[in-house]
């Protein structure tokens, strides 16, 4: 017993020496380095197999795509260097970049993009097949140009960010689209892929010949957080130059710093209030809750602006009609429709309607007698969601509306839409910059799939194809309208609030950060601008010191006195267990 | 040691495991929800792709036809492919063992090492200062709710000192000139978190060791051996820990078994890649076949320790036969 005491002291003692002598070395100030905490970490690297906005934002830096935004938003050239559409609008010719070459050295080619379309057409995987709809023939008569025939005009042909993958890889891999993981990405994209270690983080270094010029980034890392307070820690700390997505509480204090610009910054998503919309038998809505003046009754005794204030400390914007205001396809009700807070109006309309409180106890009831009494189903991950649910339900009371709040996790949520049985819950969804994607998720045909108010009305279902094939933006916008005004007296969702975006950089390290748009982020802004351009701050290109010994953030004083606690506790028991 | 009674332990051992497996398949599809919820959610994936991938998951086929493919399966030694990463679970879960296995058990020894010496000085100066203030560490550290004292060690370690990373294994992305600068970077990393973890593990071994070494201390044979002339120290080393040490096996065994596991609060504070995180992860997002090997290795491993604690018992205690 005494031996073994004694050579793990000595053990110790040594490796406490070694590292001692040798000295520790931060790892934080090597300066084209760039950290990103992120909460939410890429699902998967194949462009066939991930669905996450993580996956969105990693590929559009590791592959390109035919055209890409600007940073007004604007389509600009990607692989494709022009492009022209045919007199009957249903010929896209583009003219592609002659000196690219894949991150393994192949040249790119036409066929590449041939084989990328073709594949998701057979496969209709992932979250890019659904860009290519009507697309019908996919000719390359020569090595830089593609001929897109397709199905009518197609408004957003020119928004479809769909990766370019290599021919040569995927044509030869061993197993089926929808398993094969992607391991080692190849593409054409400003970043080459360098590592991936699961649940930590993604590397990709500067791809050197990239046509976008190379970026002022060497190497690029996503880092994984479980934990927004950790992260904000972490930022403070310089461990990462850049944090996503932290929680409203930590923005002021984040902004508190001087070497960090922190920002709440619009985005394309939003939390609506959804009603159970379906018409069918087997649904067990309140029948009440089918009569629009109920629904606009409750949008006008909602103080949208202090729910924001209250649960998610002001960031956001107070919500109106489907697409967010981010897009060019939002539709601002004019004043005489406008929902906006006013439970005076609200009880005025469901007077005229015919609800009154006939028994005095602050609720009102239909002619037959029914009470305006709903249940409000809640997500129980969702803090925020909760507490703005319970303070629905105090203001609906206002204008005699009864709102009982239950809350249950995720997965029973989605069992009760399917089967159609709730009245209303909450949720949100994120929007494209195509109207298109979120549009659809109020169509007839996607019952049973995405849509979950089960929603349905034929002339929106009409309108929502005839939109896609007007390429005139203005006359597709007139129509958008349309759409969005029948959503917004029908009110299967009351949009609550258009969320934002937290975000944060540091800008004594790195310098360039531009917001897209005016009041948009740095990252997930559906472009590439920051990744492009920011530089780091303070350095020529090509003159980047390597990794200085510099030892920013560790030292060798918690070794010390680790040491010392072990030496005093080895003499300790040494010496008890001597006789 | 009887043949007889290590073969009966095994077959034990290999019922158990069994009936495991069929409540955990079970068990995890009675839940509510749907694994494919999270393409459900997204705008952009379409109709079709919603449908390939629940034909690939598996999930058109009726419950015993899916549970027939399960059970065919794990006679391979193939616990199926993950919903939420689209790889073999074994390859999922192999690259978190050894993250979960260093820290919880790093932790789960060191709380141990400390725990059973504070119990031991506890129960041998019984109500002395020294008793009163090991048990008040123990049982405040125990009852120390494991996130915040996670978030206040890094906000005095990391943030205020400086000494140690805030969290994460490795430096992201770093490239290391040598092994050894690896480990050491490694090291600084584990800190915290297993400063974290021991600290609240330390109760539950002291105040056990502390219990077990107080029931010894009043038998008959302590007054033998004080009677025999040894003193204090001795009678206490030689005497009373071991007999005392017997029911902490069982503790011992059971813990080190769920080492496997993994922690998910102190994961989820210092983003640590463990397979607590992992269980959670895929629980919210219904990944039933990761779910199912998580659960698996979890079994395997406290169904393992618990046969050797019971083949330890055998050996120690020379009063149990088969």
């Amino acid at each position: 017993m005494k031996k073994t005491v004694k050579i793990v002291v000595a053990l110790l003692l040594a490796m406490l020496l070694m590292m001692g002598t040798t000295g520790l070395s931060g790892a934080q100030e090597t300066p084209g380095v760039m950290r990103i905490g992120v909460t939410v970490e890429i699902d998967s690297l194949s462009p066939l197999i991930s669905y996450s906005q993580a996956g969105y934002e990693v590929f559009a830096l590791l592959y390109d795509s035919l055209v890409m935004l600007d940073d007004n938003l604007e389509p600009m050239p990607g692989l494709a260097t022009e492009w022209t559409l045919s007199d009957d609008e249903q010929e896209w010719t583009f003219q592609l970049r002659d000196d690219v070459t894949w991150h393994d050295g192949e040249p790119f080619t036409s066929a590449d993009v041939k084989f990328t379309y073709e594949l998701l057409l057979e496969n209709e995987l992932g979250m890019y097949s659904g860009y290519l709809g009507g697309i019908t023939s996919v000719e390359t008569p020569d090595d830089y140009t593609v001929i897109i025939g397709t199905e009518g005009p197609k408004a957003n042909m020119l928004l479809n960010s769909c990766p370019i993958l290599p021919e040569h890889i995927w044509a030869e891999i061993p197993e089926a689209y929808d398993t094969w993981p992607n391991n080692e990405p190849i593409g054409t994209g400003p970043y080459a892929f360098a590592e991936f270690r699961p649940g930590e983080y993604l590397k990709m270094t500067a791809n050197e010949s990239t046509f976008h010029g190379r970026p002022g980034i060497d190497e690029l890392i996503f880092v994984l957080y479980a934990n927004t307070d950790t992260m904000a820690q972490s930022m403070r700390l310089g461990e990462i130059d850049a944090a996503t997505n932290f929680s409203p509480s930590q923005l002021a204090s984040l902004n508190d710093e001087s070497h960090i610009e922190a920002i709440s910054a619009v985005s394309l998503g939003f939390t609506e209030l959804s009603f159970n919309s379906w018409d069918d038998a087997s649904s067990t809505s309140h029948p009440l809750l089918a009569d629009f003046a109920v629904r606009h009754a409750l949008e006008y005794s909602l103080d949208k602006q202090q729910i924001l204030d209250l649960v998610y400390s002001g960031q956001g914007t107070v919500g109106t009609s489907l697409v967010p205001p981010e897009g060019f396809y939002h539709y601002e009700p004019p004043a005489d429709i406008l929902r906006s807070y006013d439970p005076d109006k609200g009880n005025q309309v469901l007077e005229e309607a015919g609800y009154v409180d006939a028994d005095g106890d602050g609720v009102r009831q239909a002619a037959d007698g029914t009470p305006l009494e709903f249940t409000l189903t809640l997500r129980a991950d969702n803090a925020d969601e909760v507490q703005a649910g319970q303070m629905i339900a105090g203001m609906a009371a206002e204008v005699g509306i009864k709102i009982n709040t239950e809350t249950v996790d995720d997965g029973a949520l989605i069992d009760k839409i399917y089967a159609g049985d709730f009245d209303m819950f909450i949720w949100g969804w994120g929007a494209d910059l195509d109207p298109t994607t979120i549009l659809n998720v109020m169509t007839t045909s996607q019952i049973g799939n995405m849509s979950d108010s089960n929603y349905s009305n034929e002339t929106f279902d009409r309108m929502f194809m005839e939109q896609q094939t007007l390429m005139d933006p203005e006359e597709r916008r007139e129509m958008v309208w349309e759409m969005q005004q029948i959503l917004y007296e029908e009110a299967p969702y009351i949009i609550l609030f258009y969320d934002n975006s937290l975000q944060a950089v540091n800008t004594d390290r790195w310098t360039g950060w531009k917001r897209i748009p005016e009041e948009g982020g740095y990252f997930f802004n559906l472009t590439n601008y920051n990744y492009l351009n920011v530089t780091p701050v303070g350095t020529d290109s090509g003159d980047a010191t390597p990794e200085t010994a510099a030892t920013s953030g560790t030292s060798v004083m918690p070794f010390v006195i680790i040491g010392a606690v072990v030496l005093i506790g080895g003499v300790f028991l040494l010496m008890r267990k001597k006789k | 040691m009887k043949r007889k009674y290590l073969v009966k332990k095994i077959i034990q051992s290999g019922v158990t495991i069994f009936f495991v497996l069929v409540f955990n398949y079970f068990l995890f599809r009675v839940m509510p929800g749907n694994p494919l919820a999270m393409i459900m959610r997204n705008p952009r994936a379409s109709q079709e792709a919603i449908e390939r991938t629940r034909e690939l998951f598996g999930l058109n086929e009726s419950w015993y036809v899916q549970f027939w493919i399960y059970v065919k399966q794990l006679t391979k030694a193939d616990l199926g492919t993950s919903f939420l990463y689209r790889l073999p679970v074994t390859e999922v879960i192999m690259a978190r063992i050894l993250p979960t296995v260093i820290m919880v058990g790093l932790a789960q020894v060191v709380a141990m090492a400390v725990g059973i010496l504070l119990g031991i000085l506890s129960a041998w100066k019984r109500g002395s200062r020294i008793d009163v203030a090991t048990l008040s560490f123990s049982l405040i550290t125990y009852s120390m709710p494991t996130f915040w004292l996670g978030i206040i060690l890094i906000a005095v370690f990391s943030v205020g000192l400086r000494w140690f990373p805030t969290s994460g294994m490795l430096t992201p992305g770093q490239t290391f000139a040598s092994t050894l600068d690896m480990v050491k970077d490694a090291a600084l990393h584990l800190v915290l978190p297993v400063l974290t973890l021991s600290l609240v593990l330390i109760g539950e071994y002291t105040l056990t060791m502390r219990n077990t070494l107080l029931d010894v201390l009043t038998e008959d044979y302590m007054t033998t051996a004080k009677a025999k002339g040894f003193d204090e120290k001795t009678v206490i080393r030689r005497h009373a820990v071991p007999n005392a040490m017997l029911p902490m096996i069982t503790l011992i065994a059971i813990n080190l078994g769920l080492v496997i596991g993994g922690t998910i609060q102190v994961e989820t504070i210092f983003s640590w890649p463990g397979l607590g995180r992992l269980m959670f992860d895929a629980l919210k997002a219904r990944d039933y076949p990761l779910l199912q090997g998580i659960f698996l290795m979890i079994t395997l491993s406290v169904i393992l320790a618990n046969l050797v604690a019971d083949i330890t018992y055998g050996y120690l205690d020379p009063r149990v036969k088969e």
